[in-house]
């Protein structure tokens, strides 16, 4: 597969203006400002083949945003080299920007006064689409995206899901290879998250669009991707494979047993003391060390069992556990950058 | 450039589809804006009434200047409402910008095609009003020369302000803000053009003849049409300066306006 997407050491520092608080600090910032140097993204570097899925996520401030907008041409990096499908963004950003489709779910790209129709019938003659191309996309994606009911309406009036639905559509008519969705299901209800999800996965695999999807919904994740990459405070802390990152991350799996008889001692040599609460227990267990096949045989050695339950922590567990405890920060682990 | 020109005419039919679903606001606007300028208009004229000419320029001859500049203003004030600092420091701070550079057509074209302020042809009609009263009531010998180069200073007039509105814009980029010392010279110069150049202090006529060249755009061109002699001793093109000065102005803006959105795309804001 060819490659879409190449970022190397991708740098992008801001100077941001620092406030001094009070009068004397106003005075102070306004004839001698104090300024610091804030690294959005430092020393990033990726690839994307062709027709790839991928899951960019991170905390609010980890630099998601600056990558997005690098990768769209809006904005110059400070250092670093960004090639996407053979061309740098911000240089030809006219001849780009027919290449791509960008979706913000915090803000809609449509004319806020114009019915749908019209917003996007506009996009015909500013990306030359031809005009049998033009109706037999849109056909498609109003059908698939379910725009008939709200096609006259104007955007300002639209509902968030709608929308975001319409903008959708308005990112991919001119048939792009690439497609970014930056949070595109933030404020939406699961049967919209869901639709959208959908329609994503729909024009990744028929289409064979390449998608970078940013979010803080890791369900949509879960639901769509098979790679992620993490980032925070401008580094890349992970890029693999979301079952790799579960493997490597979700070290601390739990077994809950319900003992069939009432023990006083049920502690195992080499395991924390289970959370207790009557006939019933909890392990937590380093499943790289100790298999919960291996776990089990051990309590079936000991205790009479009525029921057991191995329970892998949830994603948001495992991601929220890499931002605390920064385990990749050292890139000692895993599949470290 | 074809292409661009047609997509550009297709925003503005949209601006104005927008504009034209209030009629009702949209006539009391153009009404309104009409009356408070012949309001003020007539103030002018009462003061002069009571003086009878201004530096030695009749009432209508100050009331050429007068319609020439406002039909100017007007008209660039619609044209140019894109570039309108304090409309595009809404542009800017609501993230609009983003989404211009995110499709494939000239940034500038996008700015013209974004924001087309029909309602001012109130202050244009009330202009032309005045001019006309100017050209009425004024014996002035027309010859082909002169019908030809009216329109060329008017055209002139409204690059010049508008060049005064990029440049305006242009400072966003770095304020965010709209910065009220761009509108002191914009609407400054807009006064100091309605009337004679004579009755300024010399530093004010000087700012306004090396800096900002507004000398050259309605003074100048006046003497000439009203075959009035100039008292400030300039060499004979002087009134025909009008085109150049825009044109350097626009340029100069330009220039001015891609280093800005440059200076944009590499800091964010």
């Amino acid at each position: 597969m060819p490659e879409m997407i190449r970022v190397e050491g991708l740098q992008k520092t801001f100077r941001v203006m620092e406030r001094r608080p009070g009068l004397r600090g106003a005075v102070l910032n306004l004839f001698a400002p104090r300024h610091r140097m804030v690294q959005a993204v430092n020393a990033v570097s990726f690839s994307l083949q062709a027709g790839e899925l991928v899951g960019y996520l991170g905390p609010n401030g980890a630099g998601k945003s600056t990558t997005i907008k690098v990768l769209t041409g809006l904005l110059v990096p400070t250092a670093g080299e960004v090639q996407v499908n053979g061309v740098v963004p911000w240089k030809v950003r006219e001849r780009y920007v027919r290449q791509i489709g960008a979706v913000f779910g915090y803000r809609s790209t449509l004319w806020w006064d114009l019915p749908v129709i019209d917003s996007l019938e506009l996009l015909q003659p500013m990306y030359d689409i031809p005009p049998a191309r033009f109706r037999s996309n849109l056909a498609e994606f109003s059908r698939l995206l379910d725009l008939e009911p709200f096609i006259n309406t104007p955007v300002r009036s639209l509902s968030l899901g709608q929308r975001m639905r319409a903008d959708i559509c308005a990112a991919l008519l001119h048939e792009p290879h690439l497609l970014f969705l930056d949070e595109p299901t933030i404020g939406l209800d699961v049967v919209a998250k869901e639709h959208i999800r959908q329609f994503v996965s729909h024009v990744n695999r028929q289409r064979g669009v390449t998608v970078l999807l940013t979010t803080h919904d890791l369900s949509d994740v879960e639901r769509l991707c098979e790679r992620v990459m993490i980032l925070d405070l401008g580094r890349l802390l992970y890029d693999g494979s979301l079952a790799g990152l579960n493997d490597a991350f979700e070290s601390f799996w739990s077994l809950k047993v319900d003992f069939a008889e009432d023990y006083a001692d049920v502690n195992l040599p080499g395991l924390p003391a289970p959370r207790r609460e009557g006939r019933q227990a909890v392990y937590a267990f380093d499943h790289r060390e100790l298999s919960s096949a291996e776990l089990i045989r051990r309590l079936l050695e000991r205790f009479a069992i009525a029921d057991l339950e191995v329970r892998r922590p949830p994603l948001e567990e495992t991601i929220r556990r890499i931002y605390q405890e920064k385990l990749l920060v050292d890139g000692e682990r895993g599949q470290a950058v | 450039m074809r292409r661009t020109l047609g997509l550009y005419l297709r925003l503005i039919s949209i601006q104005l589809r927008s504009q034209m679903q209030f009629r009702f606001s949209f006539w009391l606007d153009v009404l309104t804006t009409g009356l408070l300028n012949v309001s003020y208009f007539f103030s002018t004229y009462l003061v002069l009434q009571r003086f009878g000419n201004i530096a030695g320029w009749t009432i209508p001859e100050v009331a050429f200047l007068y319609g020439m500049i406002e039909v100017a203003f007007g008209t660039m004030d619609m044209v140019f409402s894109g570039f309108d600092p304090d409309f595009f420091s809404v542009f800017i701070r609501q993230g609009t910008l983003d989404q211009v550079l995110l499709r494939p057509m000239s940034v500038a074209a996008q700015i013209f095609g974004s924001s087309f302020v029909l309602r001012r042809i109130g202050r244009i009609g009330q202009g032309a009003a005045v001019l006309i009263y100017a050209l009425v009531t004024l014996d002035i010998h027309w010859t082909p020369a002169k019908v030809v180069y009216l329109p060329v200073v008017l055209l002139s007039q409204v690059l010049a302000m508008g060049a005064l509105f990029m440049v305006g814009s242009t400072l966003v980029f770095w304020t965010v803000q709209r910065v009220e010392a761009i509108n002191v010279v914009t609407y400054g110069g807009v006064e100091v053009m309605s009337y004679p150049a004579t009755i300024f202090p010399t530093w004010l006529r000087g700012f306004f003849t090396y800096i900002f060249p507004f000398i050259f755009l309605n003074y100048y061109p006046a003497l000439y049409f009203l075959d009035r002699p100039d008292p400030l001793g300039f060499p004979v093109w002087a009134p025909f300066f009008a085109l150049p000065a825009a044109l350097l102005m626009l340029l100069a803006a330009w220039r001015f306006w891609t280093f800005g959105l440059s200076k944009y795309q590499s800091t964010g804001t």
